[in-house]
């Protein structure tokens, strides 16, 4: 039976979804699972642990790994590899997962495939599916070596409803911390924000509405929909929207149930990021914006006329 | 301060990218300087100007790569090797590191600048597994960097719950992401000089080594196949009437979509 550690995706306390996500597709394999839980103050996460899935948890918890740094965090992850004899080391699609991964193979000598949106086995020999140059194609990857070490695309898995594992805690000793990298400091997205990678809805913003104004119009919007509030690049580059909200090939990369894209023109590296949602609906006042080749509603029109119209059309038929 | 800039020519992904039979059609392709390498030169020759950096650019196969590191030298790179080798052709990203942390040791370097991730791969790999090759210290996905001292650089990098500051100690490698600056335009000037100057080309027996030593021969993956992915449909486009159109569409997210 094939073995997968996944590992735990913790954001500000919370054990992210994904975590569940990646446990119930070793699970639908065949695999044999556990979960490697890196931070400080981790243990009350046990139960969550094993409620997504996992059937042993290696947890790495020391005052000393609050702040996210890829060096230790890797040697936590080469330790459970090792202890449990992982064939499988997977991470959620996180910026500490993408800079980790490749640094647990190296130490490994194990294979490693980033973004990827599938993974069999061929007999013995593993291979996965992902995408490249900006989701233009899709490559079928095959895994030379016995481990494979992979970042798993956002929204590629779907949690088994009633998922469950089993309490089987690994304590991990506390790796040595990095002395030539040192993290001084970590500057925090906004509290209370919605998460652009949990939420159902999400609207993002792009260079159509210009300014600060226009920005705020279009949040009224996401507020009213309990919505995440995203960014094309254009907005941040104009220092109008934090660079956490970009949502794109070099930002956050989202699934939700509805994405609303107002006053974006639908740029390659700007639908990378979004063209797994399920429903896309688009506004912008050129009939011919690229962005309406991969919405399946789109209204023509002015952002600063329509987002009123919006809000008040689903005012009503929510009432 | 010695930089080493890496820099991958791939296929320009503006343009329509079809697969037939399991490959990616040639025709009609066409090859440019991977964008996040521009932001890696432009970085490199920020700290030349600013600090007085010394800058060597290091491209690794795509047959011809004249033409961007020509760009690379009119954006104001000053030394520029070439590595390209038959051998290269299944290169996955630790072969490429192994290449890399050739060329690094010969020219004892303090910092290594790469691009966060090659278009065409879109793997973003090949400067971290290098840092682990050399026993470097390695911050990916930067969007600063400060020099502090000679031995010390500050940066920061965007990463999962906000904006990380780094001090890391050199030589040590980092990886940019195109937030860190705007690459600049070659100007006349740049690319006449650029012209005049040499590429030192080499294979990797003249490099000092060999397709077994980097791990060429046994990839630690490969690519069996390219499949079309599958296209997202424009689907119904609504124009005219702002307030008739904007109704229409959200009973249609309410009713057909069924999204709220
Ligand atoms: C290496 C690299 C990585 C990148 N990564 C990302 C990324 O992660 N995310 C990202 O978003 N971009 C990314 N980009 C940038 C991307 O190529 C585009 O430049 C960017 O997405 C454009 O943002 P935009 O659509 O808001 O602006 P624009 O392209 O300028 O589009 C603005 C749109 O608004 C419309 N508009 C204007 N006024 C109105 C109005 N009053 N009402 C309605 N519509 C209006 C216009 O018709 C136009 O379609 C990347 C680029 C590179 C090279």
């Amino acid at each position: 039976m094939a073995k997968v550690l996944v590992i735990a995706e913790i954001k500000q306390g919370v054990l992210k979804g994904s975590t569940a996500q990646l446990l119930s597709k070793a699970k639908a394999i065949g695999a044999e699972t556990a979960v490697v839980a890196i931070g400080s103050n981790i243990e009350l996460l046990i139960p969550n642990l094993v409620n997504a899935g996992s059937d042993t948890q290696y947890i790495a918890d020391d005052p000393g790994l609050e702040l996210f740094s890829a060096g230790p965090y890797s040697s936590c992850v080469v330790d459970a590899a090792k202890q449990f004899g992982a064939d499988m080391i997977w991470f959620g699609f996180s910026e500490s997962g993408k800079t980790v991964a490749p640094r647990v193979a190296a130490q490994l000598s194990a294979a490693c495939a980033t973004d990827i949106t599938d993974v069999m086995f061929k007999g013995d020999q593993i291979e996965v599916i992902r995408p490249a140059i900006a989701n233009k194609v899709m490559q079928r990857v095959k895994v030379n070596t016995k481990q494979l070490v992979a970042v798993v695309r956002a929204g590629a898995f779907d949690a088994t409803e009633g998922i469950s594992g089993t309490k089987n805690v690994v304590k991990l000793s506390s790796p040595a911390p990095d002395l030539k990298a040192v993290i001084r400091q970590i500057i925090s997205e906004a509290s209370g924000d919605i998460d652009l990678a949990d939420a159902n809805i999400v609207i993002s913003v792009g260079r159509g509405a210009k300014d600060q104004a226009g920005v705020d119009l279009v949040k009224e919007l996401a507020n009213d929909l309990e919505a995440g509030f995203g960014s094309s690049r254009a907005m941040v580059d104009g220092g109008f929207m934090p660079h956490y909200k970009q949502v794109g090939q070099t930002g956050k990369i989202v699934a939700p149930t509805l994405y609303i894209a107002i006053g974006i023109s639908g740029a390659i590296q700007h639908v990378a990021g979004m063209k797994g949602s399920k429903v896309i609906l688009a506004v912008n006042k050129d009939p011919e914006a690229p962005i309406f080749n991969v919405s399946d509603y789109g209204i023509v029109g002015d952002l600063f006329e329509v987002v009123p119209i919006l809000r008040a059309e689903i005012k009503k038929i929510r009432s | 301060m010695k930089i080493l800039t890496t820099l991958k020519k791939v296929v320009d992904v503006e343009l329509n990218i079809k697969v037939k039979n399991g490959a990616i059609v040639e025709e009609g392709l066409q090859y440019v300087m991977n964008a996040w390498d521009e932001n890696a030169v432009e970085a490199s020759v920020q700290l030349k100007e600013n600090k007085g950096a010394e800058t060597t650019l290091i491209s690794i196969g795509g047959g011809d790569n004249t033409d961007i590191i020509r760009k690379a030298y009119a954006m104001g790179i000053e030394n520029g090797i070439h590595i390209d080798d038959p051998a290269l052709t299944k290169a996955d990203s630790f072969v490429y590191a192994r290449i890399l942390q050739k060329v690094y040791e010969k020219g004892k370097y303090d910092l290594v600048i790469t691009g966060k991730q090659a278009q065409d791969t879109d793997n973003g790999q090949t400067g971290i597994i290098l840092a682990q090759y050399l026993g470097l210290p390695c911050v990916s996905n930067v969007i600063s960097i400060e020099v502090m001292d000679e031995q010390h650089i500050k940066v920061s990098r965007l990463g999962d719950v906000g904006t990380e500051i780094v001090e890391l100690e050199l030589p040590a490698v980092v990886t940019v992401s195109d937030s860190i600056n705007q690459p600049r335009l070659p100007v006349l000037r740049g690319i006449m000089m650029a012209k005049k100057k040499t590429i030192k080309v080499m294979d990797l027996a003249t490099l000092g080594t060999s397709k077994d030593e980097v791990g060429g021969a046994a990839p630690k993956s490969e690519i069996v196949e390219f499949i079309a992915p599958e296209a997202r449909k424009g689907g119904q486009k609504f124009e005219g009437d702002v307030a008739e159109i904007t109704a229409r569409v959200v009973d249609l997210l309410a009713n057909e979509a069924k999204v709220f």
